[in-house]
């Protein structure tokens, strides 16, 4: 890594800092705009507690506390990255983030590794037979897909794959009450992973494929190609290592600012495949008013996010050592 | 003979339950079951909402055991009791061997400290079932004896697991104890109790894994090796893992109505709404009686009126429940008025009502119009909304519907008091001063108090009645003021009472023994068996 890279990162890590910043007080006021507080729910989880009750909670979570005073307390333990105690689950709540966070990567990573393979592999074969059945059967699909809701998918995939097939589990992440030796507990949970991640990549592929089906008939038209074809290249070479990888770019760029995106999509994924992961945690935390909770999750989240869009601009430099950092 | 015929139920009931089936009970095995939303916590110390009071009811347990619909209390940690004439002294004598889960002997000093340091103060009914209690003594490790204020005719209610769990002195630390960090303790998360089963493995968002307490104090029991929990966050996905046999049970409605009633089909299914009657959910709405045209009774008899219950039942919940006809469920068989007739349906007599009260239909046949809330706890909820709106309009009430998540809605109706009606359910519980008399009784007029009176129905005559049925013992006199309390809350309609709500719980037909009492899922689970 030269010097220009280190330095970039440097400066883009320490631009990490006022973007959580923001992100935690923007958090903070909408979540205090809306009515009720954890108490309020708890007491209510609890059906007959007295008002007594309800304020002895509200006490505990120093909910009582000024407005202002409830934020700065929590910006300055934010500061030194103690992120507090759930007040519904009375947890840590970084425990209870890293024990989910796993679960999430997992599956956003299968989930991206799919779009990206499959997007991109029929966005350039339908590119090179553009106009043709192939080109129009793959167009269609993807459009197909790119319209269907994702929870829908996932359901008709586990009544497919799983209810009629028998082919494979329709949730969790692994099985549950049995010792496994560790390989086979690697295939149990890829096993448990294919419906999910299928279901949040292939919203993904359908858009890479149309993208890059695009930006590859872009390439095609610039004069570098013509001049690889004029070498006397094979159409395939032409294609995969010339046209590709340049058309590559802006679906590296697009995938960057959709990992976010994938991380709100797999809330709902999480749901219909009960995954552990962190998304149905973000949304129990939203309905319990679990505001330590809440601005942990968004906070780790960021900084994967964050974290991610960085890598994607170092791939930049890989896929076209032109770009350098400075 | 309302003393006779509650006996007789209770009889039968506890009959139906002698007469095992004619499996074999066998040892061993795992039953899986799901429940959404995923427990916060271990123990009801620190919620006593229903995915936490489903485990927590078998790793904990209280003195007492509970038998038949009606609630019978049989030896458990406790083998025997005595209760003074004057009932305020009861004598519990400990059973001898019993042992925490971590080995330690369960002694007298436990129960003293769990009640005093521990349920009554934290605890959602601590101080309702034990703030009469003076003083709790214990001359030996074996005997316990609570001294009361005065009586209270449901303290031998209090004894049961999810109610008043026993946890063990030496399970937290001093500072713990001395700064009040009860509901943060270290053990509510990794609990130690007496039960049949004990915590394996909690990994949150996918699963909890509970096994067999070796050293159970009932011979032979548990018959289970493993209790499963496992978390799947949406119905559908709930409904396709209990046909495919992933899952073994669903309790307490834990699958949309519709699967249930698709799944209670099957052959491999069983659909049942048994073993709730200790728990007694009533559903009504919520009507807020400070301003016109509410506050006119009659506007609300006629509100009831327009109402057909039968169709709610039928259509919304598809048939589970049954119409309510007060406030105390039916299944209570120490304290419903049988001679209750249903609520009517009736929409002619409810248009004249209005009429009568000066409401007359405008130009466009609207007489007046109200904001509606509901309840957010799922589709059925809405559906009965849009229902309700239908037939309000034909006795020319137009309503206008409004949707908040929870935490909206509790502050809507108790602390806001900003609301025209709202549907709502609250549990009888086995006794109806705990779950009746919250909702009604003028003192409860608090702002901010959760389930309370937040009608701001203030009626002396009933707030008398109330406070005499509290001190009663269970028997003819008390049954008597309840039936006169149900009679006026029909009359006065401070809520409109609409379904005895029922929880269906659906498993697969390798599991037995669920059903044992009135509060079934929240037992112990030791006499359960798959085959």
């Amino acid at each position: 890594m030269n010097k220009g890279t280190v330095l970039f990162v440097g400066r883009r890590l320490l631009q990490l800092v006022p973007v959580v910043l923001a992100i935690a007080a923007l958090n903070f006021v909408l979540i205090k705009m809306a009515p009720g507080d954890a108490a309020d729910i708890l007491a209510g989880q609890m059906g007959h507690a007295t008002l007594e009750f309800t304020e002895e909670l509200r006490r505990e979570f120093g909910l009582d506390l000024p407005l202002i005073e409830q934020f700065f307390t929590y910006i300055s333990r934010l500061a030194t990255l103690d992120l507090g105690v759930s007040v519904i689950q009375q947890q840590p709540v970084l425990d209870l983030i890293l024990d989910r966070l796993p679960a999430t990567l997992l599956l956003m990573v299968t989930a991206i590794a799919v779009a990206i393979a499959s997007g991109v592999s029929l966005g350039v074969v339908a590119a090179r037979r553009q106009g043709g059945w192939v080109d129009n059967v793959i167009s269609v699909v993807a459009l197909l897909v790119y319209a269907t809701p994702a929870f829908w998918l996932g359901l008709m995939l586990i009544v497919f794959f799983s209810i009629q097939l028998d082919l494979l589990p329709s949730g969790g992440m692994m099985r549950i009450g049995v010792s496994q030796s560790p390989l086979a507990l690697a295939l149990d949970v890829a096993r448990h992973l294919v419906l999910p991640a299928l279901t949040l990549g292939l919203f993904y592929a359908a858009i890479y494929a149309r993208l890059m089906r695009a930006s590859m008939l872009e390439v095609y038209g610039q004069d570098f190609i013509t001049t690889a074809r004029a070498k006397g290249l094979p159409e395939r070479a032409v294609a995969w290592s010339h046209a590709a990888r340049n058309a590559l770019l802006p679906v590296v760029t697009l995938a960057g600012m959709q990992i976010g995106h994938m991380l709100g999509g797999s809330i709902l994924i999480e749901t219909v495949f009960g995954w552990p992961g962190l998304g149905r945690l973000v949304f129990d935390a939203l309905q319990q008013r679990d505001l330590n909770l809440l601005l942990g999750i968004l906070f780790v989240s960021s900084v994967v996010v964050v974290l991610a869009n960085l890598v994607v601009d170092l791939l930049y430099g890989l896929l076209d050592p032109r770009i350098t950092h400075k | 003979m309302p003393s006779f015929s509650a006996r007789t139920l209770l009889a039968a009931s506890l009959l139906a339950l002698v007469v095992v089936p004619a499996h074999a009970q066998k040892k061993g095995g795992t039953l899986t079951y799901t429940f959404h939303p995923e427990p916060t916590a271990m123990s009801t110390i620190s919620t006593t909402a229903v995915p936490v009071a489903l485990i927590a009811t078998k790793i904990y347990e209280s003195l007492l055991e509970y038998e038949g619909a009606g609630m019978k209390p049989v030896p458990g940690l406790a083998e025997s009791w005595t209760v003074s004439k004057d009932q305020k002294t009861y004598t519990f004598k400990l059973r001898k061997g019993v042992t925490w889960h971590d080995g330690k002997p369960f002694t007298s000093a436990d129960v003293k400290f769990s009640i005093e340091k521990v349920v009554t103060p934290f605890h959602s009914r601590g101080k309702t079932y034990f703030g009469e209690v003076a003083a709790i003594e214990t001359p030996d490790a074996l005997t316990v004896i609570f001294k009361l204020k005065q009586p209270v005719p449901y303290f031998m209610r209090a004894f049961q697991a999810g109610e008043s769990p026993l946890m063990p002195r030496h399970g937290f630390s001093d500072e713990e104890i001395a700064t009040g960090k009860i509901r943060t303790a270290k053990i509510m998360q990794n609990p130690v109790g007496t039960g049949p089963f004990k915590l394996k493995e909690w990994k949150k968002g996918s699963h909890i894994i509970l096994e067999r307490n070796p050293a159970y104090w009932k011979p032979g029991r548990p018959y289970l090796d493993q209790v499963i929990l496992r978390v799947l966050p949406d119905g559908s996905a709930r409904a396709i893992a209990v046909e495919k046999g992933e899952v073994d049970l669903a309790p307490m409605s834990g699958l949309p109505p519709a699967e249930i009633q698709r799944l209670g089909k099957l052959p491999t299914m069983v659909a049942s709404q048994d073993g709730n009657d200790g728990l007694g959910p009533i559903m009504w709405l919520e009507v807020n009686n400070r301003s016109k045209p509410l506050s006119d009774v009659r506007v609300r008899q006629a509100m009831s009126l327009a109402i057909d219950r039968r169709k709610l039942v039928d259509v919304i919940w598809y048939g589970q429940g049954k119409p309510a006809s007060g406030p105390i469920v039916s299944g209570n068989p120490n304290h419903f008025d049988k001679s209750l007739k249903p609520l009517e349906h009736d929409v002619a007599k409810a248009n004249k009502l209005l009429d009568d009260a000066g409401y007359k239909r405008g130009a466009n046949g609207v007489r007046f119009k109200l904001s509606q809330n509901f309840l957010p706890y799922g589709e059925e909820w809405v559906r009965q909304a849009e229902y309700l709106k239908q037939e309000f309009r034909k006795v020319g009430i137009e309503v206008e519907t409004q949707s908040l998540d929870m935490g909206g809605w509790l502050k809507r109706i108790y602390t806001e008091w900003d609301y025209d009606f709202t549907s709502n359910f609250t549990h009888n519980y086995s006794d109806p001063t705990i779950g009746v008399q919250r909702a009604f009784i003028s003192t409860n007029i608090k702002r901010g108090a959760t389930f309370s009176n937040s009608m701001d129905y203030v009626n002396e005559n009933l707030d008398a009645l109330l406070k005499k049925a509290a001190l009663l013992e269970d028997g003819p006199a008390r049954a008597k003021v309840w039936a006169e309390v149900q009679s006026i809350l029909r009359r006065d309609m401070p809520v409109i009472f609409l379904i005895e709500m029922s929880y269906s719980h659906i498993w697969n037909k390798r599991v037995h023994g669920l059903i044992t009492n009135g509060i079934s899922m929240y037992s112990g689970w030791d006499g359960v068996w798959v085959d």
